[in-house]
């Protein structure tokens, strides 16, 4: 999601599911929407029944998705950007094939780079070859020296343009280019090109539909970025029936990331201070963005509330404590040091010291994981045992004895070594499942749903918001009782719940809703009162930086207002017709159903396509969708990337740890160097580790490339551990897909057992032999790939039992996110 | 006082004779058919008729009443194929029981047609009938045949997931058309076995037949058994 | 299983073998667009799930099928089958389960009486209380449909959900379909449906686009859309499916035939002992019969 909060503004799916209905042409790439989002698939068809949409698929795989596809089009795992690259290309190459009113309206196309930035030798300007770094300065724009705006060029000729500069820098991805990179017949690749810059234009719309496929490769950002490039350019963002749409791996990962599910993040994206940010105005300082775009088509740098959202955040974790004086508590939240997302974490595991504060932190030695299970989802699976084998204990809060939970009773190839030498002190609570709690969901279209709890947990097992609260209280006496080091984040925080020891999730979605603390005065009338002390507030509008209101997140703030609990809003009307539902749940941000959908309508406000219309201006106010606008803001007021310093979308993104242009990189592993510069083949700023089991593997041995995935059948490490259950006699047991003609080479049958090696490990498995995995001719090469579902493992049920498809996973990672490179790698196959 | 002697019931020399002898005369009877010929005789006929009655119900609703007699059609179909199975044995056994005197002689090939209706007008007048004339030699290797069709396509019906559709489909065809000839011969065996030819009944139940009937029906067997060559005599 | 004979239509071994549903109910029909499914498997799980049926010991064979075929405890399988087609691929999955013929194979063979059953709207179900488990049906499916259940005795398969549809829902099958690949409703609905789906596809280039409801068997209780309706084998689908020749033959033929053979015979038998009368045994009285014990 950094890709497209770093092109956008916002991390999250642009549109929503209902939404695909809308479009003309569907792009299906880097996801595998039927398979894993079968429900939300729906719309696809419903495009392709009610408006002749077209589908088409780029997957390594001919998936369940391409058999519902008009096109399909084979790609070599991990080379999606050269694949976008070319369509770039293709699009700049004539401007029928580009939205070009919408480029100089809405996106940076315009602006001017500053000399800084060069591109060579497969390099970006700024590289520190010592850290394996990008020195970002170098990137910046180029403002006008009288106006000290950002420097505009409307002609988009000037080559410094960033129009001009994309344009230089795709250059070299010609269709001959993509075959020779991706394996993808330049006839197909084509085609593909053709329909789906069909849609740069006013009167069509395509979107562009991803999911983990993009994500999880070591330059898994810069593939989303370059999708969200192509749409930027075709005029498809903010449109209905167009956007990127992330589609989540999980029914509430958006949620989880909302709601800080990463180390670097606080709730609403707002950033985890670091150590050196020592105080609240330094730290408001450092994280509040200011915008060069200050008059006619300003920013409205919407950001500029940023402290209004992080006093709130601090009045709802401390409550009375916060105050005005003492920072509202700045001072008791924790402050990172380095970087403390889990491979990182696993690897000071591992190692037993941490790279942190200078090496001077101790290594972890206890670990807690909630609704996780690392061992299985965790790349390199033997160094996630080794890792967990060395702490003194480990906390596993789970519906199910994970893989994670009996680490150390893994089988000897993984090799865990003598679990009677593993001191590790394992302690299992039992949690309830989703469907044994209330609360809600948010979905990938950002919409809170709320679900009711179906039915009582089993035995001992507790809902996580009572095993928390109950590890929360405990600590807390103990504190009161024995005192310790840095007791006041612990004893300020704020647990205002009337069952302390069972919150009702209710009672937090209020929280995060937000309320007034005292009186607040309406800003346009200060004699009235918008609301009066302890009332929800309406949305993140009302919050106020002076400690008046308080609110747990204020991205969802509007989701529980006085008017009630609105994620539990089932109303099916949708007098759009375009499938918005706005009094269905709650969509963030304030309930906007699309979002930048300022990007809809030309520059007196009026929409591109008027049977879509996503906001149009009607004289007084913008209306539609809620719109993503100040609503009595005229055209010409402000840029429709509100979030953004520059208000526009940013087709050049000098925020990112890689460049602010997507490249193409091979993977960590791959079969061939990089053919545009084979000095710098894969991504020179991608992490990778150094640890005995951190082994990479090169062509010579390893030669065919593999992916993984997962299936429609199956519910991630979950559904393996029932026995007998429906799910595993619809998908019984892990197996390895592999093209005829590899299986012809290596004497395979389908059906029979097939072993797949990689630098790290080996696993077993039945061999899939199908013609839909396609042998590809890379640099002229043939080349095969295989691929194989993740789901099994050592701790499912008797007689459910497979490898862990992550036995052969690379510790390899994108520089921005730290997601692994899970999608692309390379193995040996061979019959067992 | 002397003790009153028991009372034996009085023994039937001829029935004695009949446990495991056959061709003897005794007194004015011969012995025809001994205790185990009529033992697998009607053996066979049992296991037959649970065959019927089991299955007919299962041919046609409109015998569905037969199937009370096993406690309903299910029941029957469960019956059925083990009834068959064995009728099936019991016919195999009296195949090999009777094979040898049932070889059909040269002189007998005419039983396949105007003899068999001569035979059934009372006109046929053949001093060489042995013990067994033409028509029973073939209505023996008839049954046994049918039996074997009985038996192949039953089996075949009785795992219908195994074999092919069309497989299946034409066993149901073999199984029916053998068994209505199979029932038409039988009614033909019983009718003549009973009401047309007074006297035979006796040799499946006592084993014996009169010297007389003999000489009517099977005059060389009479011969041979008696010496007496005067067929005529009575 | 709804025991109004009123709403009857056909009944298996019945005496009369003639409709003798008294109240008349629209056919119904589901509806399968081939072209739309994803083969995501919901169906066979909600079929399972709704009829409360075991779940059945697979093993990977190197498909993404389920498995080979129907199963006395799996009335609903996505059957899965890669075909080169146009240069490419086409990976076809077609739902298969009881097509509800309405002239069903299964009925005509089945020798139990209201065993099998055709409501007057259409469904053909198996009345578990009197099927025998003879496995006649197995032979008269022109689809390969009803399976012998070794625990019951009984044949089991899909009953469009008889149970859901009597009150208005639509079968589970259908309910969880995702994609909206599958539909039910009235035939006539079904199959408008149907064929606007396949003018569709014929508009986009699926020039054999086709809604396979043949003919042969009166047409199904199931109609479903192909985009390659001119390679039925791709789907699993006979080309003229049928009420089996040879078991009219055997119901309809041989079975009257045989039946006045045996009575013929019977009455033959009769007739010749009423002209020839007994065949007595000369000088012997009136019987060959020994007296016991003489």
């Amino acid at each position: 999601m950094a890709s497209l909060a770093a092109t956008f503004g916002r991390g999250a799916m642009t549109n929503g599911w209902v939404d695909i209905k809308n479009a003309d042409v569907i792009l299906a790439m880097g996801g595998n929407a039927a398979e894993n989002h079968p429900v939300g698939f729906k719309w696809f068809l419903e495009a392709k029944k009610t408006r002749g949409a077209k589908i088409v698929a780029v997957d390594p795989r001919f998936t369940r998705t391409a058999s519902q596809a008009d096109l399909y089009a084979p790609i070599r795992p991990g080379t999606d950007i050269a694949f976008l690259n070319g369509i770039i290309r293709y699009a700049l190459a004539d401007k029928s094939r580009y939205h070009e009113d919408y480029v100089r309206l809405h996106t940076n196309g315009p602006y001017l780079i500053g000399e800084g930035y060069k591109f060579e030798d497969g390099l970006f300007s700024g590289f520190d070859a010592a850290k394996g770094e990008y020195q970002k300065e170098a990137w910046g724009y180029n403002p006008d020296a009288k106006t000290k705006a950002y420097g505009v060029d409307p002609t988009m000729e000037n080559p410094r343009s960033v129009l001009q500069l994309l344009k230089q820098h795709v250059d070299r991805y010609t269709p001959e280019m993509v075959e020779r990179i991706c394996g993808t017949p330049k006839e197909t690749f084509l085609e593909v090109a053709k329909i789906v810059t069909s849609t740069g234009n006013a009167a069509r719309v395509g979107t562009i539909c991803y999911a983990l496929g993009w994500t999880q490769h070591s330059t898994g950002v810069q593939m989303i970025r370059a999708a969200a490039i192509l749409q930027l350019l075709l005029g498809n963002v903010g449109r209905p029936g167009g956007g990127v749409n992330a589609f989540r791996g999980h029914s509430n990962i958006q949620g989880a990331t909302d709601m800080a599910g990463n180390f670097e993040i606080l709730p609403g994206y707002l950033k985890t201070p670091t150590s050196a940010m020592a105080n609240l105005a330094g730290y408001l300082d450092q994280s509040t963005p200011t915008t060069l775009n200050k008059q006619g088509w300003a920013s409205m740098n919407y950001f500029v509330n940023y402290p209004k959202f992080m006093i709130s955040l601090l009045k709802a974790l401390y409550g009375k404590e916060a105050t005005r004086e003492n920072d509202f508590g700045y001072a008791w939240m924790p402050k990172v040091d380095g970087n403390y997302s889990w491979m990182y974490m696993f690897d000071d595991m591992y190692r037993g010291s941490s790279m942190r504060a200078g090496g001077k932190e101790p290594a972890p030695e206890g670990f807690v994981t909630f609704g996780m299970n690392p061992v299985g989802l965790g790349p390199n699976s033997k160094k996630m045992i080794g890792a967990l084998s060395k702490l003194k204990w480990m906390v596993v809060v789970e519906n199910l004895e994970t893989e994670t939970a009996q680490f150390w009773k893994a089988p000897p190839e993984y090799e865990g070594g003598d679990p009677s030498k593993i001191q590790t002190e394992v302690f299992l609570l039992p949690a309830s499942s989703f469907a044994e709690k209330d609360g809600t969901f948010t979905n990938s279209a950002r919409w809170l749903q709320w679900k009711w709890k179906a039915l009582d947990a089993p035995g001992d097992a507790k809902a996580d918001q009572e095993i928390l609260a109950r590890i929360f209280l405990a600590v807390r006496d103990l504190y009161k009782k024995e005192g310790g080091a840095l007791p006041d984040p612990i004893l300020k925080t704020s647990w205002a719940y009337t069952n302390p020891v069972n919150p009702d999730l209710g009672e937090v979605l209020k929280e995060i809703n937000g309320r007034a603390l005292s009186d607040l005065p309406d800003p346009k009338d200060p004699t009235k009162i918008l609301k009066t002390a302890g009332q929800q507030i309406d949305g993140f509008g009302q919050l106020m930086d002076d400690g008046s209101t308080m609110c747990g997140n204020w991205l969802h703030s509007g989701c529980f207002t006085e008017a009630g609990n609105n994620t539990q809003r089932r109303v099916t009307a949708d007098p759009t017709g375009l499938g918005m539902f706005h009094n269905w749940g709650f969509s963030w941000p304030a309930n906007r159903r699309i979002m930048y959908n300022r990007a809809s309508a030309d520059a007196e406000g009026k929409p591109w396509d008027p049977k879509r219309i996503g906001i149009q201006w009607n004289g007084e106010k913008w209306v539609g969708d809620v719109p993503d606008m100040k609503p009595d803001a005229p055209p010409g007021t402000f840029g429709a990337f509100i979030m953004l310093p520059e208000g526009v979308g940013r087709l050049y993104s000098p925020v990112l740890n890689d460049g602010p242009f997507p490249e193409h990189y091979e993977a960590i592993e791959a079969p061939v160097l990089n053919a545009l510069h084979p000095m710098v083949t894969s991504s020179p700023v991608s992490k990778r580790f150094s640890t005995d089991k951190d082994k990479y593997g090169t062509a010579d041995k390893f030669p065919i490339v593999c992916t993984t995935y997962r299936l429609t059948e199956h519910f991630h490490y979950w559904t393996q551990h029932h026995k007998n259950g429906r799910l595993n006699e619809i998908q019984p047991g892990f197996f390895v897909e592999i093209p005829e003609g590899l299986a012809k080479e290596k004497g395979i049958a389908n059906g029979s057992q097939v072993k797949v090696s990689s630098a790290r490990g080996a696993i077993q498995g039945v061999a899939m032999v199908t013609n839909r995995l396609r042998p590809l001719k890379i640099d002229g090469k043939q080349t095969w790939h295989i691929g194989f579902p993740i789901h099994w493992g050592f701790g499912a049920a008797e007689g459910h039992r497979g490898p862990l498809a992550n036995m052969l996973t690379p510790s390899a990672m994108d520089p921005n996110t730290w997601t692994p490179e899970y999608k692309a790698f390379l193995v040996q196959v061979e019959k067992a | 006082m002397s003790a009153t002697p028991v009372q034996h019931l009085p023994v039937d020399a001829a029935v004695v004779a009949a446990r495991d002898r056959e061709n003897v005369i005794v007194g004015n009877e011969i012995v025809r058919h001994k205790r185990l010929s009529r033992l697998i005789h009607w053996t066979v006929a049992v296991t037959f008729f649970a065959c019927v009655f089991s299955g007919m119900p299962i041919w046609s609703p409109i015998f569905g009443w037969m199937a009370a007699f096993f406690g309903g059609l299910s029941a029957a179909r469960v019956v059925h194929p083990w009834a068959g199975i064995a009728f099936f044995l019991g016919s195999a056994v009296m195949f090999f029981h009777w094979v040898a005197e049932m070889v059909l002689l040269p002189s007998e090939r005419g039983w396949l047609g105007p003899k068999a209706l001569d035979y059934m007008r009372y006109v046929e007048d053949d001093s060489e009938v042995g013990k067994y004339n033409g028509g029973q030699k073939l209505f023996f290797f008839a049954t046994s045949l049918g039996t074997l069709g009985l038996l192949v396509s039953g089996l075949l019906m009785w795992w219908p997931s195994v074999f092919p559709r069309v497989v299946l489909q034409l066993s149901y065809l073999i199984h029916d058309i053998t068994f209505i000839f199979f029932a038409i011969a039988i009614v033909f065996h019983i009718y003549l076995g009973t009401a047309a030819e007074p006297g035979t009944f006796g040799s499946m139940t006592r084993g014996t037949v009169t010297r007389a009937w003999a000489r009517l029906h099977h005059p060389r067997w009479f011969r041979e058994v008696t010496g007496d060559d005067d067929s005529r005599r009575g | 299983m709804v025991m109004q004979s009123l709403e009857i239509r056909r009944s298996s071994a019945s005496v009369w073998g003639l409709p003798s549903g008294i109240r008349t109910l629209p056919t119904v029909s589901k509806y399968i667009d081939t072209s739309t499914c994803i083969g995501c498997k919901a169906c066979e799980v909600a079929c399972q799930e709704w009829n409360d049926l075991r779940p059945v010991q697979t093993a990977q064979l190197g498909t993404y099928q389920t498995m080979p075929t129907l199963h006395p405890e799996f009335w609903n399988l996505i059957r899965f089958n890669e075909q080169n087609f146009d240069g490419g691929i086409a990976w076809i999955m077609r739902k298969d389960q009881c097509m509800h013929c309405d002239d069903p194979g299964c009925l005509a063979a089945c020798p139990a009486p209201g065993a099998i059953v055709q409501y007057a709207n259409g469904i053909v179900d198996v009345n578990q209380d009197l099927c025998i488990g003879c496995g006649y049906c197995e032979s008269g499916c022109p689809f390969d449909v009803p399976k012998f259940h070794a625990t019951t005795g009984k044949m089991a398969k899909c009953t469009l959900c008889v149970d859901r549809t009597t009150v208005g829902l639509e079968p589970a099958c259908v309910k969880a379909c995702p994609t909206g690949c599958l539909q039910f409703g009235t035939k006539d609905d079904m199959v408008a449906l149907g064929n606007q789906r396949v003018s569709q596809l014929q508009k986009v280039g699926f020039k054999n686009a086709a809604l396979y409801n043949p003919a042969g068997v009166g047409g199904t209780g199931v109609v479903t859309v192909l985009a390659h309706g001119d390679h039925l084998d791709w789907y699993s689908l006979p080309a003229d499916p049928h009420v089996p020749i040879l078991t009219r033959l055997w119901k309809h033929v041989v079975r009257p035939l045989g039946m006045v053979a045996i009575v013929g015979a019977v009455i033959g038998a009769f007739g010749h002992f009423t002209k020839f009368g007994r065949k007595e045994v000369p000088g012997s009285g009136d019987s060959g019969v020994q007296p016991p014990g003489a």
